[in-house]
C-alpha cells in the first residue's frame, strides 16, 4: 500500500496531460482572446455519451462564449453506460454533469423529476416550438411539471429491402414501386406470402417478428400505457392486434426466426437469409458493415405509416454543481446550427422539422443503397409519427412481447398460450 | 534456507525423466489442444486485421488482411490507451503481487499451524467465494463514494489485495506439498513461525505461488464489471477503454476485436517471455519438494 | 470471528510487564514470546484476508440482506420493509426453480467432464517434453481471449444455416440443429463454452499440484509394474487430492455463477432464451437488477448462495469421502 501512494498524483498528472493533448489545447488563449470581464470561476462539465456523437467542434463553439468552462467527454458502451447511470443516480454520486439517454431508456428516468435539473429553471422550454412534438414530450416529466431532456438526434423508420430476391420472388424492385405494396401491414404480410409462394432459395421474407410488432405498437396512438402512465398492454386493441398480425407472419413462414443482432443474423444480411427487414435510420451503418455489396439492400417506406427507433435526449442530473452553464451547453448542441452540422458531419437526423426541408437533408441519397434519398424517407417516417405516452417499463413489456412471438416462432407454443404467458409476465413487473 | 534437511531424498534426475515419457499420442493431443485453444484468439486477430465483412464470411477467413496497424491506430485515436495499458499494469501487478505473498501466508496457517477456530475460520473463507457478487457492487460503490475512491486506482486495489480463492488455493496446496517433517525439524532449528515461513514454507510454495500469481495477474487484467462502475474513461484499465469502443447501437466489432487482441497480446508475450521461468519455477519447486 | 484473533494472544501473557532482566524473568519472556508467536501469529497471517473482507466483504452482505426484506425498487426513495415476502414470492415463482435447472443442468455438463479433461491434460503434461512451455502456455489462451470473440466464433460454430457443427452433421445426414431454441441442445452449447474457457485454467493447477508429487513414488511404481494409469489412479490422484478437492469446489461455485456465456449466448437477452431455456441463476438475478427490482433480485442472491453452499457441500463430501477438515 505504501508503494502505491505516489501512485494516484502521478496517474492523474498522466491523464491530465493526456487529455489536454486530445483536446488540442486552444482552451485558455480562447479565454483570453474573449477577454471577458466576468469572475472566471474554473468550472470543469463532463458530458457522459455512450458513442462518439461528434461534439467537438462544437464544445470549441461553446468555449468562445463560456471561456472559463472545460468540457471533459466520457464515452461507455451503450448498455454499460445506462446501467453505471441508473447506480449513479441510485448512489446519489459519480453522474456526469450532461447524459446522453436513449430513447429507449428515457422513460426510465421521466417519473423521477427529483433526480434531475429541471431545464425550464434555465429558461429551456423557449425551444418546444423547433421540435416534433413527440420528440419534445419524450423528454418532459411524467407529471408534466419539469422539462428533463431536450433531444438531439431521432432515429426515423423505414424498410429496407433487397432487390435481387424480390426480382427472383417476380416482385417489383424499384423503391417508390416497393412502398406502394405495402401501405399498411396487411398489404405488407399479402407482399410476404406471394415472396414465399415463389420459393426463392434459402430465403424468408423477413429476420423476425419482434421488430415489426414494435413498429406497429408505436404507430398507435396508444400503446402499452395510457395517458395516466396505467399499463394497458392486456386490454388496448391495437396492441393484440399488433400481436396477431405478428403471429400472421410467422404462420405464413415469412419470418426467418433471427434474432436481430446475432452474429448469425449479421450472415444473414450479407448471405441473403431474408428479403426485408424494419430499419431505423441508424441501422444502415449495420448493413454496410456486413458489406453486403454496393446496391444489394434498398430502402422502402415502412408499413402502417412513419415511425421512430432510436435517437438520444441530454439530460442534467440532480448531481451536476453547474447546472446554469451545462443547460446552456445542451442548448448549443442541440440547437439548429448544430444539427444540421451533425447530420453533414454524422448522419446524424435531426429532431428539428424546419431542418428537413434544408436540402443538405432533402436532398441526400446514400449510393450504398443505389441511391436511395435516405435523408427524405427517413425524415418523412419521423414527421408522420405522432405522440404516444410511454411509461418507465416500456422496454420490459416489449421484452415479453417480443419473447412470446419468439417462442411462437419456436414453436414452443401456440399463440394464444403466448400471449397469456406475456401478459402474465407484465403483471409482474414493477 | 540450508539449515534445514530436505526431507524426502530427491532422486536422481536421470532417473525422473524415464518416468512416463511421452509417446506420439500423448504429443498429437496435446497439439489438438493447443490448436483449438488457440484457434479463437488467432480469429479474433484475423478478424481485427481485417473489416466488418469478414465476421459475415462463410467459410470465414483463415490468414490476417492488411488492417491490423490501421485498426490499432484507430484504437489509439479513440482512447487513452497508453495510460489504461499502464494502469492495467501497476493494477494487475500489484494485485497479483500482493495475492501471492498474503494468500501463501495464510494458506500456511490455514495448511500447517495449530490454532483454535481453524476450520471454522477456513470454511469462513471458502463460504465468502460463494456470495453472488454482482449485487454487491452497489453498496461497494456506496463505500468507494464514502472513502472517495471513485475514479481512482485504489477502488480496484484494495478491495483485491488478498482473496480467499488465493488463500484457499494456497492452503490445499501446501497441505500436501509440504512435509511437516521440514517444519518440524525447522522449529527444532529455533525458527520462529516468521522464520519457517520466509525459509522453508515460501521456497515449498513458489511453483504454486506463481501459477497463482499468474492467474491472479490474468483476472486482474481481464477484470471488467467492477472497473467499469467505479472508473470514469479519462482515467480508464485495458478493460474500461475496451468497453468504450463497441459502443453507439451498431457494435464496430472490429474496432472491439481490435482492442483485445490489442488488450490480449501484452498478458501473451509476458506468458511467452515468462513462461519458461514459471514453468522453472514449477519444475525447482518440485525438485525441492 | 476475525475480531477475536487479537484477543488471544493478549490472553497469553501474566498481566505484569515482563522485562528482560534476570535469568529466570529472561526465561520466562523468552517462553512468553514463543508462546505469542505459536498461538498468536497464526491469527496474524490469515488476519489480512479477514480484515480486507470485513472492510469490503461483510457490509455489501449484509446490505444485500437488508435489501432483500424490503420492497426496493432502483432510483425511488421510499423502500417498504415487507419481510420475507420476497422470498416467499421466490419460492413461488416458476420462473426461479427453471433458473435453478438451468443452472443445475449446465454446471453437471460443463463441470464433470471438463475436471476429467483437465486432470487428463495435466497427467500429460507432468512429463518431460519437447516444447513444454509452450504448450502449457497454450493452456490458459482461452481464459484471457476476449468474451465477444469467443462468442462471435461460438456463434459461428453454432449457427442454425451457416454453422460448422451443423455443417458436420449434415455430411452424416443428421437435420441442422438450431442450438439455441432447444432446452438440451442450448444447454451443450453453452457447456461447450465453458468447458473450453475453463479446462486448461484448472489443467495448470493440477499440473502444479502434481509437479510437488515425490518422483520416487512413480518410480518405485514402475518397477512394481504398475501402468501408466495405474499410476494416475493410485498416486496422483491421492496425493493431489486437496487440490482436486479445491477445484471442485471452485467450479462448482463458477458454474453456479455462470452469467457471461448465457447472457452472450443470446444476443444479451436477459431473460436466457424466449422460453427461459438457458436463463441461469445469475442471469436471472441479473434480468430483476435490470429491471431495477433491487429487493427481489438480492433475495435471489441470498438464495443461490444457499444453493452454492449446499452444491459445494455435496460435492466436497463426494470428493472426499475421508476423515478430517477442508484439507
Amino acid at each position: 500500500m505504501g508503494k502505491l501512494r505516489p501512485l494516484a498524483p502521478m496517474l492523474a498528472a498522466v491523464a491530465l496531460t493526456v487529455g489536454a493533448a486530445a483536446c488540442g489545447g486552444g482552451g485558455t488563449d480562447t479565454a483570453a482572446d474573449a477577454g471577458s470581464g466576468a469572475p472566471a470561476e474554473k468550472i470543469k462539465l463532463t458530458v457522459g455519451l455512450f458513442s462518439d456523437f461528434h461534439f467537438a467542434p462544437l464544445y470549441e463553439e461553446f468555449k468562445k462564449t463560456h471561456p472559463n468552462v472545460e468540457i471533459v467527454e466520457r464515452r461507455a458502451q451503450f448498455n454499460d453506460h445506462h446501467t453505471n447511470l441508473v447506480t449513479q443516480l441510485a448512489t446519489g454520486a459519480g453522474a456526469a454533469d450532461v447524459v446522453a439517454v436513449e430513447s429507449g431508456y428515457v422513460a426510465t428516468f421521466t417519473p423521477l423529476p427529483d433526480k434531475f435539473h429541471n431545464l425550464k429553471d434555465y429558461g429551456l422550454d423557449k425551444r418546444q416550438g423547433e421540435y416534433l412534438d413527440w420528440k419534445w414530450q419524450q423528454g418532459v416529466s411524467n407529471d408534466g411539471s419539469a422539462l428533463l431532456g431536450l433531444g438531439t438526434d431521432v432515429g426515423g423508420l423505414a424498410m429496407c429491402y433487397r432487390p435481387d430476391l424480390f426480382k427472383k420472388a417476380g416482385l417489383p424492385t424499384d423503391r417508390d414501386e416497393v412502398s406502394k405494396l405495402w401501405p399498411t401491414w396487411e398489404q405488407y404480410i399479402e407482399t410476404g406470402k406471394k415472396f414465399a409462394a415463389a420459393k426463392v432459395g434459402g430465403a424468408a421474407f423477413t429476420d423476425g417478428s419482434g421488430e415489426h410488432f414494435r413498429a406497429m405498437v408505436e404507430q398507435a396512438p396508444v400503446g402499452y400505457y395510457d395517458d395516466q402512465y396505467n399499463v394497458v398492454a392486456a386490454t388496448n386493441p391495437d396492441v393484440r392486434k399488433a400481436f396477431d398480425l405478428s403471429v400472421q407472419m410467422i404462420d405464413a413462414g415469412l419470418s426467418a426466426k433471427l434474432a436481430a443482432f446475432s452474429p448469425p443474423w449479421n450472415t444473414g444480411i450479407a448471405k441473403g437469409s431474408f428479403a426485408t427487414m424494419v430499419c431505423p435510420a441508424w441501422k444502415t451503418g449495420t448493413i454496410k458493415d456486413q458489406n453486403p455489396g454496393e446496391g444489394t439492400w434498398d430502402i422502402a417506406a415502412v408499413p402502417g405509416g412513419g415511425g421512430n427507433q432510436g435517437g438520444t435526449h441530454l439530460m442534467l442530473p440532480k448531481q451536476g454543481k453547474h447546472p446554469k452553464e451545462a443547460a446552456a451547453l445542451i442548448d448549443l448542441l442541440t440547437s439548429k446550427e448544430s444539427q444540421i452540422r451533425l447530420f453533414k458531419e454524422a448522419s446524424a437526423l435531426p429532431s428539428l422539422p424546419a431542418l428537413y426541408d434544408d436540402p443538405a437533408v432533402a436532398e441526400y441519397v446514400n449510393p450504398y443503397f443505389g441511391n436511395a434519398p435516405i435523408g427524405k424517407i427517413f425524415t418523412d417516417a419521423a414527421k408522420s409519427l405522432k405522440p404516444q405516452k410511454v411509461g418507465p417499463k416500456v422496454g420490459d413489456i416489449f421484452k415479453a412481447f417480443g419473447d412470446a412471438l419468439q417462442r411462437v416462432e419456436q414453436g414452443k407454443q401456440k399463440p394464444d398460450e403466448s400471449w397469456a404467458q406475456a401478459l402474465k409476465d407484465i403483471e409482474k413487473i414493477k | 534456507m540450508t539449515t534445514v534437511p530436505q526431507a524426502p531424498p530427491a532422486a536422481p534426475r536421470r532417473a525422473r525423466y524415464r518416468v512416463g515419457g511421452a509417446g506420439r499420442l500423448t504429443y498429437l493431443t496435446l497439439l489438438a489442444v493447443a490448436f483449438f485453444s488457440a484457434l479463437p484468439l488467432y480469429y479474433s486477430v484475423v478478424v481485427a486485421s481485417r473489416d466488418n465483412a469478414a465476421l459475415a464470411e462463410v467459410p470465414p477467413p483463415l490468414l490476417p488482411g492488411g488492417n491490423f496497424f490501421a485498426n490499432v491506430a484507430r484504437v489509439f485515436d479513440t482512447v487513452p490507451f497508453a495510460l489504461a495499458m499502464l494502469n492495467s499494469v501497476l493494477v494487475s501487478g500489484t494485485i497479483a503481487l500482493s495475492v501471492m505473498f498474503l494468500s501463501t501466508l495464510a494458506g500456511f496457517a490455514f495448511a500447517k499451524l495449530r490454532f483454535r477456530g481453524r476450520n471454522a475460520l477456513l470454511l469462513l473463507t471458502v463460504a465468502t467465494m460463494m456470495v453472488p457478487s454482482q449485487l454487491g457492487i452497489i453498496p461497494l460503490y456506496m463505500l468507494m463514494v464514502k472513502l472517495e475512491w471513485t475514479g481512482s486506482m485504489y477502488a480496484l486495489v484494495v478491495p483485491a489485495l488478498v482473496n480467499a480463492f488465493g488463500v484457499f488455493f494456497m492452503t490445499q496446496f501446501l497441505s500436501r506439498a509440504l512435509p511437516t517433517e521440514l517444519l518440524e525439524a525447522g522449529r527444532v532449528d529455533g525458527c520462529s513461525t516468521w522464520g519457517l515461513f520466509w525459509h522453508v514454507v515460501l521456497p515449498v510454495a513458489r511453483p504454486a505461488a506463481a501459477v497463482l500469481g499468474m492467474l491472479t495477474f490474468m483476472s486482474a487484467w481481464n477484470d471488467y464489471f467492477w472497473p467499469l462502475v467505479v472508473l470514469t474513461p479519462e482515467n480508464p484499465t485495458v478493460q474500461v477503454a475496451l468497453s468504450t469502443l463497441a459502443a453507439g447501437y451498431v457494435n464496430d466489432y472490429v474496432l472491439g476485436l481490435s482492442g483485445t487482441a490489442l488488450g490480449t497480446l501484452p498478458l501473451v508475450i509476458v506468458f511467452g517471455l515468462l513462461g519458461k521461468q514459471i514453468i522453472g519455477g514449477i519444475m525447482q519447486g518440485a525438485v525441492k519438494g | 470471528m476475525a475480531t477475536r484473533a487479537p484477543d488471544r494472544p493478549a490472553a497469553a501473557p501474566p498481566g505484569r510487564p515482563v522485562r528482560a532482566g534476570h535469568g529466570p524473568r529472561r526465561a520466562l519472556y523468552r517462553q512468553w514470546v514463543h508462546r505469542l508467536d505459536t498461538k498468536g501469529s497464526p491469527y496474524a497471517y490469515v488476519a489480512p484476508f479477514f480484515l480486507l473482507f470485513s472492510a469490503f466483504g461483510l457490509f455489501p452482505l449484509v446490505y444485500t440482506a437488508w435489501v432483500s426484506l424490503h420492497e426496493w425498487t432502483l432510483l425511488e426513495d421510499e423502500h417498504t420493509f415487507v419481510g420475507l415476502e420476497n422470498f416467499s414470492t421466490l419460492l413461488a415463482d416458476d420462473y426461479f426453480w427453471n433458473a435453478t435447472f438451468n443452472t443445475l443442468s449446465i454446471g453437471v455438463l460443463s463441470t464433470v467432464p471438463q475436471l476429467v479433461l483437465a486432470i487428463w491434460l495435466a497427467h500429460l503434461l507432468n512429463r518431460p517434453l519437447r516444447a513444454q512451455t509452450l504448450f502449457r502456455v497454450t493452456l490458459l489462451l482461452p481464459n484471457v481471449t476476449s468474451v465477444v470473440a469467443v462468442v462471435v466464433i461460438f456463434s459461428q460454430l453454432f449457427g442454425r444455416d451457416f454453422g460448422l457443427i451443423n455443417w458436420v452433421l449434415s455430411l452424416v445426414g443428421v437435420d441442422p440443429i438450431a442450438w439455441n431454441e432447444g432446452t438440451a441442445s442450448s444447454h451443450a452449447a453453452i457447456s461447450v463454452m465453458i468447458m473450453w474457457r475453463w479446462t486448461g485454467y484448472n489443467a495448470l493447477i493440477f499440473l502444479a499440484a502434481m509437479q510437488a508429487v515425490p518422483r520416487e513414488l512413480y518410480e518405485a511404481a514402475t518397477l512394481d509394474g504398475a501402468g501408466e494409469l495405474t499410476q494416475l489412479r493410485r498416486i496422483t490422484i491421492p496425493m493431489i487430492k486437496p487440490t482436486i478437492v479445491f477445484v471442485v469446489i471452485t467450479s462448482t461455485i463458477g458454474a453456479m455463477q455462470v452469467l457471461a456465456e448465457p447472457l452472450l449466448f443470446g444476443t444479451y437477452s436477459v431473460s436466457g432464451g424466449p422460453d427461459r431455456q438457458y436463463q441461469t441463476l445469475a442471469l436471472f438475478i441479473y434480468e430483476n437488477f435490470t429491471k431495477l427490482d433491487f429487493g427481489y433480485a438480492s433475495a435471489i442472491s441470498w438464495m443461490m448462495f444457499l444453493f452454492i453452499a449446499l452444491a459445494a457441500g455435496v460435492n466436497y463430501l463426494l470428493t472426499r469421502r475421508t476423515k478430517g477438515g477442508l484439507t
